[in-house]
């Protein structure tokens, strides 16, 4: 049995308990540069763990089968870590406010990732569901944190609440399929699964899709995504957007193409309905909202939606494409997110049309938030164009064009709204000079997302090449 | 070696099932149509024992030598407390606001 | 089927017969003259005073919250002493690690003052 497989997390969580210890014993004097210090310790730990395994490029599993560590579980996990850091970088201020508690939400932060990075890992339906609940628990308490504030306290309980509905339904399904095959490993029921469709099956299917939907957010299980990003915390926002989205691709795309490509023509077809509601109601809906994290929150939906697209496709090129997207999203929404927090914070407001003359009050936030928002719409050359052109392209070649008709159509739609903001932060002249300067750590976190949002759209060839080989370890 | 008194009724597959089926539809059903988030909370731990019928159930007629079914709803027993734990610690959150537990009364947020 | 499990039915049927048949019967005859007295949740004793559903104070969840996590704590090292010959030093490994997080979040919830009574 090998326990070296777990390191990476385990740096996580021991990083988190040292935090945990040291706050309890240091009488809450612990400084938040020194909180932030000991983080990006751990999440370098772990991710000098990682880099090593994936120039080895041997995959291996441990715990009888239950945890595997491939390429495509790599990719995964450097991108949570990456976007995690940045969370924190960008968290500064925030931190500040969360006095006296700030050494703990840190901590759950990073076990919040150890778990995310469990999940990805996980080959067995025991330990993926141990480990999607520890990430959506704390999760939970993330939302909440401000629990003086009612927005935020709601936001937590409604995640909470409608969490804990979804993972008992999801926890049915995996029961249902437990029973038809007698398996827990997701190759077990692969194995298991020969005869093709039975009723228990496509209602066992139909159950996980539920499950898996709520944690993606796809429509109709979509809910709770814009009450739950907005009375979150910012910082915590952006993380849930990125981190835990992008782990939850990660487990649908593993167990649909791990445990059941015996009834792939099913769920093709429902996935795909699944990615047409999502980004049609992501998008329409998003027209109409006035703040800019309501707004953000069904744009989010919206790109599911297209992401659902890349996976419904299936295939090789499509996975790679799914996992090129998860990358490009990830820097894109980091980027309007984190600027988001800093002009929230300094405007007061999170209404879009408090942005208006931004560039002339902080030039740098407004053209952040302008090309993330432009990368979001898919406009060339940022990540987010080539993103969907993968996405698409996979789709078309297994004939499922009327999806990919449907996902420029949303396209053009999104321009409408996205640079709504945009046309607000640089046309409409800025009603009074807003003071404050940004903390270093938070412009550095920006730079890097922006950074990222450019570098996966101008070298996108290299990166689709490396997100195809992680995909390609999935199925081996 | 049988034992002394076999069961008049032996409670086989279909009886585990529809039980469990049923706890899990009542749950269902508490937790769509209430309004106090303690029930909703009941109702969802009444869905996963509902699940852990079904788990042992299947456990019991699939392979008795192998226990994953049993260990499986071991593990949803733990979660369940821990969800109970987190799921009264933002109760008492928002009670704390609010002095309502009434989820309809949480409406700070709306689209 | 029936004939094996019908004598136990009738049994039952008839046991419960007899003990209602008299509470019933003697409600028919004997005269009713309820008073204050008689009519008193409690023939002696405090008379309660009040609704009697009262809440409980909040400090109280704390202590139920750590019972509850280091109870089912229990559910694990359970299966593990029973299976304790056949599991050797890999799983004695693996509980101590696992006794110490919990370890490491009791010290926590103490140094906190999680513990204390406020």
């Amino acid at each position: 049995m090998n326990v070296a497989i777990l390191s990476p997390e385990i740096s996580l969580g021991a990083a988190a308990a040292v935090i945990l210890l040291a706050e309890a014993f240091s009488a809450g004097n612990l400084s938040r540069v020194a909180i932030l210090a000991l983080a990006t310790l751990g999440i370098a730990v772990s991710a000098a763990f990682l880099i090593p395994a994936q120039l080895a490029g041997v995959p291996t599993s441990s715990f009888s089968g239950a945890f595997i560590q491939n390429g495509f579980t790599i990719y995964f996990k450097l991108l949570m870590l990456m976007a995690t850091f940045l969370v924190l970088l960008g968290s500064g201020r925030f931190l500040a406010q969360a006095e006296g508690r700030r050494a703990e939400l840190v901590a759950l932060v990073l076990l919040t990732t150890a778990a995310l990075m469990l999940l990805v890992s996980s080959t067995e339906l025991i330990t993926l569901y141990i480990s999607l609940e520890m990430a959506s628990l704390s999760t939970a308490f993330l939302a909440a944190w401000m629990k003086h504030q009612e927005r935020s306290a709601e936001a937590g309980l409604k995640f909470f609440l409608l969490n804990a509905l979804s993972s008992a339904v999801l926890l049915y399904g995996i029961a249902l399929l437990y029973g038809i095959t007698g398996q827990t490993q997701l190759n077990g029921i692969a194995r298991e699964l020969v005869g093709g469709a039975t009723p228990a099956l496509l209602l066992a299917l139909a159950l996980l899709l539920a499950g898996f939907g709520f944690k993606v957010s796809a429509v109709p299980f979509h809910m709770w995504t814009p009450d739950v990003y907005e009375g979150a915390p910012t910082p915590i926002t952006a993380y849930l957007s990125v981190a835990s989205k992008a782990a939850g691709f990660a487990v649908i795309v593993r167990v649909l193409q791990t445990a059941l490509p015996g009834v792939q023509t099913e769920w093709v077809g429902l996935i795909a309905i699944l990615a047409a509601v999502t980004m049609t109601v992501g998008n329409i809906v998003a027209m109409v909202q006035t703040n800019i994290k309501r707004m953000l929150a069904y744009s989010t939906i919206a790109q599911a939606g297209y992401i659902l697209v890349g996976v419904a496709a299936g295939t090789g090129q499509g996975l790679g494409a799914v996992l090129f997207y998860l990358a490009a999203y990830t820097a894109t929404n980091l980027g309007a997110f984190i600027a988001i927090v800093e002009i929230a914070d300094r405007t007061g407001s999170e209404r879009t049309s408090d942005f208006a003359g931004l560039h002339a009050r902080a030039p740098w936030l407004a053209f952040a938030l302008a090309i993330s928002l432009l990368s979001l719409a898919g406009l060339p050359p940022l990540a987010g164009f080539f993103a969907k052109i993968y996405v698409f392209w996979a789709a078309i070649q297994t004939g499922l064009g009327w999806l990919v008709l449907l996902g420029v159509l949303n396209s053009a739609i999104s321009l409408f709204y996205y640079a709504q903001v945009i046309h607000h932060m640089y046309m409409v002249p800025a009603p009074s000079p807003a003071p404050g300067r940004s903390l270093p750590t938070l412009v550095a976190g920006l730079t890097v997302a922006i950074a990222g949002v450019f570098a996966l759209g101008i070298f996108s060839g290299f990166f689709m090449g490396l997100a195809e080989t992680a995909a390609r370890t999935l199925t081996q | 070696m049988p034992p002394a008194f076999p069961p008049l009724y032996p409670i086989t597959l279909q009886h585990g099932l529809i039980l469990g089926a049923a706890l899990f539809s009542i749950g269902l059903a508490g937790a769509l149509t209430k309004r106090n988030s303690i029930v909703i909370l009941m109702a969802i731990e009444v869905m996963l024992n509902g699940v852990n019928v079904t788990f042992v159930a299947f456990a019991r007629q699939l392979e008795p030598a192998v226990l994953t079914g049993q260990v499986f709803a071991l593990f949803i027993i733990t979660v369940a407390a821990a969800e109970a734990a987190v799921g009264l610690a933002l109760i008492i959150a928002i009670y704390h606001l609010r002095h309502s537990v009434q989820i309809d009364e949480a409406n700070e947020l709306q689209g | 089927m029936v004939g094996s499990f019908g004598p136990i039915v009738i049994a039952i049927a008839i046991a419960t017969a007899f003990g209602l048949l008299p509470l019933f019967l003697s409600g028919l005859i004997i005269p009713k003259m309820p008073d204050r007295v008689k009519n008193a949740p409690y023939e002696c004793g405090v008379e309660t005073i009040g609704p009697t559903s009262i809440q409980f104070h909040t400090r109280y969840y704390l202590y139920a919250l750590l019972f509850v996590i280091f109870d089912v704590e229990a559910v694990f090292l359970f299966p593990w002493a029973v299976a304790y010959r056949h599991l050797g030093l890999f799983a004695l490994t693996e509980v101590v690690i696992f006794i110490g997080l919990l370890l490491v979040g009791y010290v926590y919830a103490w140094r906190k003052g999680a513990l204390q009574w406020v």
